[in-house]
């Protein structure tokens, strides 16, 4: 890792811890959408403890969506894209920097504000686990999409990049929920979390050499 | 090693409309070249066709006698300043300096010492507070970070007053002196020595 | 070929004889599978929906592979015309995807009782229809067109990536929540009396939608390039 690409994470992550709102706002969306479940299905703890993992899962898709838009547009704005590809360092790794901190900032502040509804939801204590671990590897590879789909709607609205990635990010839903579920019925959750990290590992090179090329697309 | 430019025939469309055709030029060590042009006329696009950062319709853009090698262009120490400042509101002054590229460790002397240069004291200030004048000199604080072969700077003189538009055209000479070039667009034309083109 | 005007006038020469084969074998094919096949033991009348059903899939997911393939040729060689036919072959796709989804529900009502189901083969095929909507919805907010293109080249390129991964996941999903497998489109044994007049169908809907293709075409390049020469000179001529 090179001195300069050293450089754009600790200038990412001052600028992002220096504006609060960055980390606050999923947050606070997630526990929100999280809480409305309760009020619109009733209090009933069999019920909402069945639906947990559901429920959990799709606020934090949710969540994840909603601070897509900023990875790129500022550096966009002014300028400092730019001297991303003039320089030396390959493109796709600045891009995955910045997928990096954009988990950092979104994605593990998560897993505290799903630990908090995974109470309130009465998720099983055998699931918990399962679900940070789920999590885990389901929200970076949903930054990951977030980027691919931030590059292509570039300047544009952010429910359009939330209508490119939604359809895309329906086998990690499906495969969160199942960890999650199945734990909570005793079976063995393991295959589904490799499926997951498998596609996490085919997604890094992959999405990120695509975003590079959805980012020169501003640049003919 | 200089970064010898050359540019042959170079033409550039954009949405219909010819930008600028046939351009001739070269940029050799000390020498500046000036591109001028009105609003939109493709100064801008010109300079991002020269980086890479935009296609050009044709003609020929060597590096040192290698052909129109974007490649060849990327190792060499060039200098890149935008219409856009690249300065992060929410960064102070210091840790905007801090954050350039250089290809040698930058010490906290070298970064008081450009910043004295051009008349900013308080470094910790954060840039979103600064007036434009002041975020300007910010990005020619840059300048002396490293040693830059060639300076490719977009409209510096707009929006500054005249004590800045000196402090630039002293820099400019010092630079030259000391072998760099420095390729800049504008409006009209400035008082520093350099090869001029119209667009 | 890879040039629009080129295109045009290959195109010009070809497209009434298309026209008139798509007509033709999609009027055979519906006839013979509508009218003159045989009804089916068990669903009686209802399963000559089939016959629509079954190209429609087929070439809702067919026009997604082609769109990519597309793609693919527009991000490598930056072909103009493999940039329009993605966005000519889009509405197409996502007509037939339609079509799979309403024939669907109008098979599912009077068989099973309901206008919808949550089996893998509509939900995968609902979902395709969103990816559909993403592309159509991604190429219509871009202004520049050629960016517009090679934008949802790129998307068409991580679709066609994906959605197997989608099927089987889905798959996977309703056997996990249905253990009782009842596909709408499946026909385990068919007759070849049942068998061959879906096999015309499926090739006329490859030629209703060839041929759509090309009037979109034609339409998206005299469209984009409406500022040049040829293409008042053509209007010219037809005046």
């Amino acid at each position: 890792m090179t001195n300069w690409i050293n450089l754009i994470l600790r200038k990412d992550l001052l600028i992002a811890f220096r504006r609060s709102s960055t980390y606050i706002t999923p947050l606070i969306f997630f526990l929100i959408v999280i809480t409305f479940f309760p009020l619109a299905l009733g209090p009933n703890q069999n019920l909402l403890s069945s639906l947990a993992p559901g429920i959990i899962w799709i606020a934090a898709l949710l969540a994840s969506l909603l601070s897509m838009e900023t990875i790129f547009s500022d550096d966009y704005r002014d300028g400092t894209l730019d001297s991303f590809f003039i320089s030396l360092e390959p493109t796709f790794l600045l891009v995955l920097m910045k997928v990096a901190i954009h988990w950092l900032i979104t994605g593990l502040p998560l897993l505290i504000a799903a630990s908090l509804a995974s109470l309130i939801l009465y998720l099983p204590f055998e699931s918990f686990l399962p679900l940070l671990l789920s999590l885990v590897l389901g929200t970076s590879f949903m930054s990951l999409l977030g980027s691919l789909g931030a590059s292509l709607s570039l300047g544009k609205s952010a429910i359009l990049s939330a209508i490119i990635v939604l359809p895309f990010s329906i086998p990690t839903l499906l495969m969160g929920t199942a960890v999650v579920t199945s734990a909570a019925l005793g079976q063995d959750y393991n295959g589904f979390l490799m499926i997951m990290g498998a596609m996490l590992a085919i997604g890094i090179p992959v999405i990120s050499l695509l975003t590079v090329e959805a980012l020169q697309l501003n640049y003919e | 090693m200089f970064p010898n430019l050359k540019v042959e025939n170079l033409s550039c469309v954009r949405s219909e409309t010819t930008l600028f055709e046939n351009l001739n030029f070269e940029v050799l060590p000390g020498q500046n070249l000036e591109i001028i042009g009105s609003n939109g006329s493709g100064k801008t696009t010109l300079l991002r066709v020269i980086l890479g950062l935009a296609k050009q319709e044709s003609g020929k853009l060597s590096w040192l006698n290698s052909d129109n090698n974007y490649e060849t262009f990327r190792t060499f120490n060039c200098f890149y300043q935008g219409h856009n400042l690249a300065i992060k509101n929410l960064l102070t002054v210091y840790e905007n300096l801090y954050m350039t590229k250089v290809s040698s460790k930058l010490t906290d002397e070298k970064i008081m010492l450009s910043l004295n240069r051009v008349g900013l004291t308080r470094s910790n200030e954060f840039a979103g507070n600064l007036s434009v004048g002041q975020r300007k000199r910010i990005s020619i604080a840059r300048w002396l970070l490293d040693d830059y072969k060639i300076y490719f700077i977009d409209e510096p003189f707009s929006a500054l007053d005249n004590e800045a538009t000196s402090l630039i055209e002293n820099l400019i000479e010092e630079l030259n002196d000391k072998g760099s070039s420095f390729v800049i667009t504008g409006h009209r034309p400035s008082n520093i020595v350099a090869n001029r083109i119209d667009i | 070929m890879g040039s629009p005007p080129l295109f045009f006038n290959w195109s010009s020469k070809i497209v009434t004889w298309l026209g008139i084969s798509a007509f033709s074998f999609l009027l055979l094919g519906l006839y013979w599978g509508l009218i003159l096949a045989p009804p089916d033991y068990k669903q009686g009348d209802v399963f000559r929906i089939l016959y629509i059903h079954v190209p429609s899939a087929i070439m809702g997911e067919s026009i997604f592979i082609f769109m990519a393939f597309c793609g693919f040729i527009n991000v490598i060689w930056r072909a103009k015309i493999s940039g329009m036919m993605i966005k000519s072959a889009a509405p197409i796709g996502m007509s037939f995807v339609l079509l799979t989804l309403l024939t669907g529900s109008i098979w599912g009502k009077p068989t099973w009782g309901t206008w919808w189901v949550w089996d893998a083969r509509l939900t995968s095929t609902l979902i395709l229809f969103f990816i559909y909507m993403a592309l159509i919805g991604l190429h219509s907010t871009i202004d520049d067109k050629t960016k517009a293109d090679r934008a949802v080249s790129i998307l068409a390129i991580v679709g066609v990536a994906i959605i197997p991964v989608i099927k089987k996941s889905v798959d996977w999903w309703q056997t996990l929540h249905q253990p009782s497998t009842f596909t709408l489109t499946s026909a385990p044994s068919m007759s070849a009396e049942m068998y061959q007049p879906l096999l015309l169908c499926v090739i006329a809907f490859y030629i209703v939608f060839a041929y759509l293709l090309t009037l979109n075409l034609r339409n998206e390049v005299i469209e984009r390039e409406k500022s040049k020469n040829w293409v008042k000179i053509l209007l010219e001529r037809s005046k």
